[in-house]
């Protein structure tokens, strides 16, 4: 296995007027290779599947029926010898393969015998999502693996625990596992999915039709098992008494990381970004205030941005940008845009402005809801981003989409809101 | 406009450690500062420039650190807070150690508090798991496993309280198992207000509106046995049918039924 090879690029307009202290960049880190380039040593991941057992999968009957499909066809796609398992949820978590509670090696027979095991899935009983949480961080805190992922299927809300149970459940796994979440039908609840994905570092989505259940999960995996390297962190560094105010993914989803500061060492700090394979491109957006403005002509670094991984000797470092600032009089240099740092603050506002809009229109502010999905109109048509400006024209009647005039829809689907709410986030690449 | 900067500058890097520029001079870059930087390109404490103006250095890519960083020596502590010193000024608190400007510098000086990391997560105890059979020749092990009875909450609704019309029986009620350890479970639902945990707590979803706080408790006996003790329950509690006598032990057996609140049913398991 080799791994991939990372670049890290740097965009950002530099020049800052005089008295300026705000430093905007976005980083683009990119893995070389095509995605279906040879795959990681496969004794180096461990695989999870995580099914909704509960009472309510039984209504409508495919539900259960599908996501037994969906999860052997899942299970189908993990290579040989990735570590595996499959568990049951319900108001409790069972380990239903491998029946040890371990985890097993995947190979022909144990992929048939985790399918068997699955075709016996029958539903009853409640939701306690951290309960299924805490069951998958135990099996793979038992196996050395690096590469730990799993995928969550649910279709209901997490009502037989405390918000606070979820809570302590999911940072237990933080850094331990990722988590792809997906929500079938519409009884579920995207907040409390979205606090499950964005702590696990995964993605959710909703799948309103039970029927796309198996390509979804499918995909998932082969996603999964394109991972090669472990546990990444943006490491910053940024001057002495520079605040750093924000750092977030912005592609392919807008993802805050900001408050996922690990301190290591003097003024350098370090926010995770999960796992990478090859052929993967992603972008974040930082924000630093520098402690004093510099005198005309001086320059600075605002950020040194590593890429670092741990390896056995210690934190290794697989690329570097540098973010700089140079105060100018020139207005010219320092009223420039950088079209990158421009187009994602746009695609971060959007994701917003989808969400505060969707949160009104369900306390009933009709105001509100249409001033803010009428923004995100806007947004999504000057951006070009087409998959959300589509979702949008389901939740409202766009009547001029450059200038954002909208009227609500009296009747919306529950699936197109949950669609919209949970897609807000994904975004457009600028083309470069 | 795009820096596109590789791996492996060995020496490029702060923030692995204790920076490694107490030595001023032999090794170490000096910034226009004063700062002693283990990075030649930018001051590793305060990121200005090193020795280039920036027209010069714009678009110029960064240069390769010249020399390595030396080991570094154990470094005086900052009188002011107590941090290691890297430079001029103490990364932590700000304070100069140079002692000609101190008096101007210190002065106006914003202290911000040690960056420090969000704490790591509380590590909390293991969730309940359901009782595993005792091993032949252990000692008896009690469980009390908490559910719903229909037939009970039917006959509470006929009895007709004064809340039986409000009562509904849940839709759903998970089964949920104690494992009967120390010397008393508190039955009841806990209340942050009055500091209350019990150690059955039967706080739902569902909730039964019938269970006090403190509902009852099961009492360790000396010979390993358990017995339960209603202290004045407001709806009180029965066990195989029969309400107990407020403040009364009543000793319990395998299958026992204890009944509480509008449906709850406990089974107490000895095995």
């Amino acid at each position: 296995m080799s791994e991939p090879d990372f670049t890290v690029e740097i965009y950002q307009n530099e020049y800052l007027p005089e008295g300026g202290r705000d430093v905007n960049a976005v980083v683009t880190v990119a893995t070389a290779g095509t995605v279906s380039a040879a795959p990681a040593a496969a004794a180096s991941s461990a695989e999870i599947i995580i099914v909704d057992c509960s009472g309510s999968m039984n209504a409508p009957p495919s539900k259960i029926a599908e996501a037994r499909a969906a999860t052997a066809a899942a299970v189908d796609v993990i290579r040989d010898g990735v570590a595996f398992a499959v568990i049951a949820g319900t108001h409790q978590a069972a380990a239903i393969f491998p029946a040890d509670g371990g985890l097993a090696v995947a190979d022909p027979q144990t992929r048939e015998s985790a399918k068997r095991a699955v075709a016996g899935l029958r539903p009853g009983g409640g939701t306690a999502i951290g309960q299924w949480l805490w069951l998958a961080h135990r099996m793979f805190t038992s196996h050395p693996a690096q590469l730990r992922h799993a995928i969550l299927l649910t279709d209901g809300k997490d009502e037989h625990e405390s918000s606070e149970d979820l809570g302590t459940a999911i940072s237990l796994c933080e850094g331990v596992f990722s988590c792809d979440c997906r929500g079938v039908g519409t009884d579920w609840e995207v907040a409390e999915l979205r606090r499950i994905s964005t702590a696990l570092l995964g993605s959710v989505d909703i799948v309103p039709d039970p029927a796309g259940l198996a390509a979804d999960f499918s995909d998932m995996m082969a996603a999964a098992m394109g991972k090669q390297v472990a546990d990444v962190s943006l490491r910053i560094w940024t001057p002495q008494h520079a605040s750093i105010q924000f750092v977030k993914q912005v592609a392919p989803a807008v993802e805050d990381l900001t408050g996922r500061r690990t301190g290591s060492g003097p003024q350098a700090g370090d926010y995770p970004t999960g796992a990478w394979g090859t052929g993967e491109s992603r972008d974040y957006h930082l924000g630093v205030q520098v402690a004093a403005a510099g005198a005309v002509g001086q320059e600075m670094l605002a950020a040194r941005v590593s890429l670092v991984t741990a390896s056995p000797s210690g934190p290794e470092v697989l690329g570097q940008g540098l973010v700089r600032a140079i105060w100018t009089d020139e207005e010219a240099l320092s009223t420039r845009i950088d079209q990158h740092v421009a187009h994602y603050t746009g695609q971060e506002e959007l994701a917003q402005v989808i969400q505060e809009g969707l949160e009104a229109r369900k306390e009933g502010d009709e105001d509100t809801a249409t001033a803010k999905l009428g923004r995100a109109v806007a947004l999504a048509h000057q951006s070009g981003n087409e998959d959300t400006a589509k979702l949008l024209a389901k939740v409202v009647d766009v009547v001029d989409a450059a200038t954002g005039t909208v009227s609500l829809k009296k009747k919306v689907a529950d699936a197109d809101e949950m669609a919209l709410d949970t897609r807000s986030v994904k975004t457009v690449r600028t083309k470069k | 406009m795009t820096g596109k900067h590789r791996s492996g500058q060995a020496g490029d890097q702060p923030g692995q450690g204790p920076a490694g520029a107490e030595e001023a001079g032999k090794g170490m870059a000096t910034c226009p500062d004063g700062h002693t930087s283990a990075s030649s390109d930018f001051c590793d404490v305060c990121g200005m420039r090193i020795g280039a103006s920036a027209s010069a250095a714009a678009e110029a890519p960064a240069a390769p650190p010249q020399e390595q960083p030396q080991p570094p020596e154990p470094a005086e502590p900052c009188p002011h807070c107590g941090a290691a010193r890297s430079g001029r000024f103490c990364e932590s608190c700000g304070f100069d150690f140079d002692p000609g400007s101190r008096e101007r510098t210190i002065e106006g000086v914003i202290i911000p508090p040690p960056a420090t990391g969000p704490a790591p997560p509380a590590v909390p105890a293991e969730p309940a798991v359901p009782a595993e059979p005792a091993a032949a020749g252990a000692p008896v092990a009690w469980t009390a496993v908490v559910g719903s009875d229909h037939a009970y909450f039917e006959d509470v609704v006929a009895a007709g309280g004064p809340d039986a019309a409000t009562l509904a029986f849940p839709d759903y009620c998970p089964e949920r198992r104690f494992r009967l350890a120390g010397p008393e479970m508190r039955i009841g639902r806990r209340s942050l207000s009055q500091g209350l945990e019990p150690e059955i707590d039967l706080t739902g979803p569902p909730t039964d509106p019938g269970v006090s706080r403190l509902h009852a408790a099961l009492i360790a006996e000396p010979d390993g046995s358990w017995a339960i003790l209603d202290p004045g329950s407001e709806n009180g509690t029965l066990v195989n049918g029969t309400e107990i006598a407020a403040g009364v032990r009543v000793p319990l057996h395998d299958g026992d039924r204890i009944h509480l609140g509008a449906w709850t049913m406990i089974t107490i398991h000895a095995n």
